[in-house]
């Protein structure tokens, strides 16, 4: 029983992971109609920034987040407004081209930088943990859980409560209207994909605590988020939370729960569930219809 | 340091060159330069296993340019400089393979070494018997390359099944003594095989696995198998995955307060990664390894042990020792090179095969001797640990070791 407890709250703090790489991918999605497949590697972008500034000036990984994801803002608003705004009107093609190119780039990048070294952030406080009888509760990822929620809880508030947040929803729900009403159209787009990108990095922050850092570390993660969008629905950000806790825990418990398969089923399970809501319930357990 | 090495190196390169003109006055062999040998070899240089193709690659740099030094491979004194082809294989096997058929068919590459990793190699394996090119091969373990009943390929390296034994028979010599193993493993071939080995291995030694589950390849989050594992209380966690899953699963371990006595994971912590990666949560951590920089061989030709990691600080402008696998693609070239000179062909691939069939020599990475399915079975694995001042140490052989393992290891909260 105990186990199983420790099960959910890892399925639950892995959830919180994949909650924090989708909301990003989830916004840009969402409004600009692209799926980005550069996402992991941003995340990655993320996770190098931490590791960087841990290793080269002290600085606290869970300090580092501001700073990652004003890093992200700052990439994602350039490579909008540079690259990706030329093909937006494009056919959805030339934006999964494009961002797969960008993906490609930026891990090469990432060879040339850092090479293809595995690094991970240590702190002196990681491993420290809460138990509760035979159950851990590892603060770290807690953290990592607590921090994925508040980022949620702030694009939502950004999106729902202000100015900007308006007028990205405007842009996402008709541009043309939204162009009427005086909103610059590749301003907001690039807003958009930059705090989608700030998100990421925020992600990949968290991240490099707990697990290694590589040029390709980003790559599973485009992926999940994607599942993780699928599953919850798109164009909430409560739906993106739902999903990613849900295939965190579906996850975590495919690998050791169910009797008589291994972990190696675990990928299977999980996207037979993700087979099964398309087929039930397509626009995603949140969703809204479009 | 560096310039004496350099010395060393311009010291080889003299010495050659008087070997060389002592044979022509002695009168006779007049040693004459021939063709370049064109070799090929796809490697991992992007993708999920970059960090070891590039190490193999260093591997097969070292060798190039000692042997390009001495004037070339030395076939019936007519000297062949070599040429090494890479071509990236981005760690996929499919794409591995069409690389070798185009390296043979477009490149016209003469003989191949081999890819990084059991898959590609397996995949490789097939293309070279087809076009009957030898490939000798230093980076793929796994059996199944060699069951299928192969004749042009030739792996220099431990076969999968002996990576975790030495860590079983030392684990037998241990005070207190362990009992209980729970054993983590990747999906893919060549980590299946170590992880089978050591289900059927370690009962015969008395321990019992009380756990021991397979997990996808390339897993970011292994921490529910973790949890799992340490349900069972083991005295020992083991590993049998990658680099990447086995700094997952120390940092799991440490998180989850999985206090097993002892640590060792296949592939992994003999890179300088775990260690900087993990700083002093990669103590104690043991591996199986090809080779260490500590091993006593005593080699009949190329550089000595002392030699060959002096060597590589200075190439590659370093302070880390050379890992198995840089020394272990190296080995891989000195098989190739020894067997053509056996041969006394270049040209003649099937020659050159049987001579590689037939080899037996000592290198500073051990004996290499292949049985008739192309496995060196002959070259023991070692076992070694990174202990409390950071470093690599051998511990077991205890005629290969230079310290004592560092045993039983502390509980997280007390290190």
């Amino acid at each position: 029983m105990s186990l199983f407890v420790q099960q959910v709250i890892l399925g639950l703090m892995l959830g919180g992971v994949y909650v924090a790489v989708a909301i990003g991918f989830s916004l840009v999605w969402g409004v600009l109609n692209i799926v980005n497949l550069a996402h992991g590697a941003l995340v990655v972008v993320g996770m190098y920034a931490t590791w960087f500034l841990f290793t080269h000036a002290g600085i606290d990984p869970f300090l580092t987040l501001p700073l990652d994801a004003v890093v992200l803002f700052a990439i994602g608003y350039l490579v909008q407004r540079g690259l990706i705004n030329r093909v937006i009107r494009a056919p959805l093609f030339f934006t999964l081209l494009l961002t797969f190119g960008i993906n490609l780039v930026l891990i090469n990048l990432f060879l040339l930088w850092f090479k293809a070294d595995f690094r991970s952030v240590t702190t002196s406080y990681s491993g420290a943990g809460l138990n509760v009888g035979a159950v851990t509760i590892p603060y770290i990822r807690l953290a990592a859980l607590v921090i994925a929620m508040l980022l949620a809880g702030a694009v939502g508030f950004f999106m729902n409560r202000t100015r900007t947040g308006f007028a990205i929803q405007a842009v996402g729900a008709d541009k043309d209207a939204a162009q009427l009403v005086g909103i610059d159209l590749r301003h907001v787009y690039a807003l958009t994909f930059a705090v989608g990108a700030a998100c990421a990095g925020v992600a990949g922050g968290l991240l490099s605590t707990v697990q290694a850092i590589s040029p390709t570390a980003g790559e599973p993660y485009t992926l999940q988020a994607f599942v993780v969008v699928i599953l919850g629905g798109l164009g909430r950000v409560s739906a993106t939370v739902v999903g990613g806790l849900l295939f965190g825990l579906i996850e975590v418990l495919a690998q050791s729960q169910v009797p008589g398969l291994g972990a190696g089923w675990s990928n299977a399970i999980a996207f037979a569930v993700l087979v099964l809501v398309l087929v039930l319930r397509p626009q995603g357990l949140l969703g809204r219809l479009a | 340091m560096g310039g004496r090495i350099r010395g060393l190196m311009s010291g080889i390169a003299a010495l050659s060159v008087l070997v060389a003109c002592g044979g022509a006055t002695g009168g006779g062999t007049t040693t004459t330069t021939g063709a370049d040998i064109i070799l090929g070899a796809p490697l991992s240089l992007t993708g999920s296993s970059s960090k070891e193709g590039g190490l193999a690659k260093q591997g097969y740099d070292m060798w190039q340019t000692w042997v390009n030094q001495q004037g070339g491979i030395n076939v019936k004194g007519v000297k062949h400089k070599v040429q090494i082809k890479y071509a990236d294989d981005q760690s996929k096997p499919d794409i591995s393979a069409q690389l070798t058929q185009s390296l043979i068919t477009d490149q016209k590459v003469q003989f191949l070494l081999g890819p990084y990793g059991s898959g590609p190699t397996a995949s490789d394996a097939v293309i070279a018997e087809k076009n009957s090119i030898p490939m000798v091969e230093g980076n793929g373990a796994a059996q199944a390359i060699f069951s299928k009943g192969y004749k042009y390929t030739f792996g220099v390296l431990s076969p999968a099944n002996k990576y975790l034994q030495g860590v079983i028979d030392l684990a037998a010599t241990l005070n207190p003594k362990p009992s209980t193993i729970a054993m983590l493993a990747a999906d893919d071939s060549f980590s299946q095989e170590v992880a089978a080995a050591v289900n059927d291995y370690a009962p015969g030694k008395g321990f019992s696995v009380v756990y021991n589950q397979k997990y996808p390849n390339g897993s970011t989050d292994v921490s529910s198998l973790v949890a799992a594992a340490k349900a069972k209380n083991p005295d020992i966690l083991l590993n049998s995955g990658h680099l990447a899953e086995a700094i997952a699963i120390n940092k799991a371990a440490k998180d989850l307060q999985l206090n097993a006595k002892l640590f060792a994971y296949s592939v992994g912590p003999s890179t300088p990664d775990f260690v900087n990666a993990l700083g002093k949560d990669s103590y104690y951590v043991m591996d199986g390894s090809q080779w260490t920089p500590q091993v006593k061989y005593k080699p009949t030709f190329y550089l000595s042990v002392a030699d060959y990691t002096a060597a590589y600080k200075s190439t590659f402008n370093t302070q880390e020792d050379p890992d198995y696998h840089v020394a272990e693609s190296t080995a891989a070239c000195l098989a190739l090179q020894k067997a053509i000179e056996n041969a006394g062909t270049v040209t003649n691939t099937d020659k050159v095969r049987d001579a590689l069939a037939s080899l037996d020599v000592m290198t500073f990475f051990g004996e290499i001797k292949f049985d008739n399915r192309g496995v060196n079975v002959t070259k023991p694995m070692v076992v070694e640990q990174i202990q409390t001042d950071g470093k690599h140490h051998t511990v077991f052989p205890s005629d290969v070791a230079d310290k004592q393992v560092q045993y039983p290891t502390p509980p997280w909260s007390q290190r």
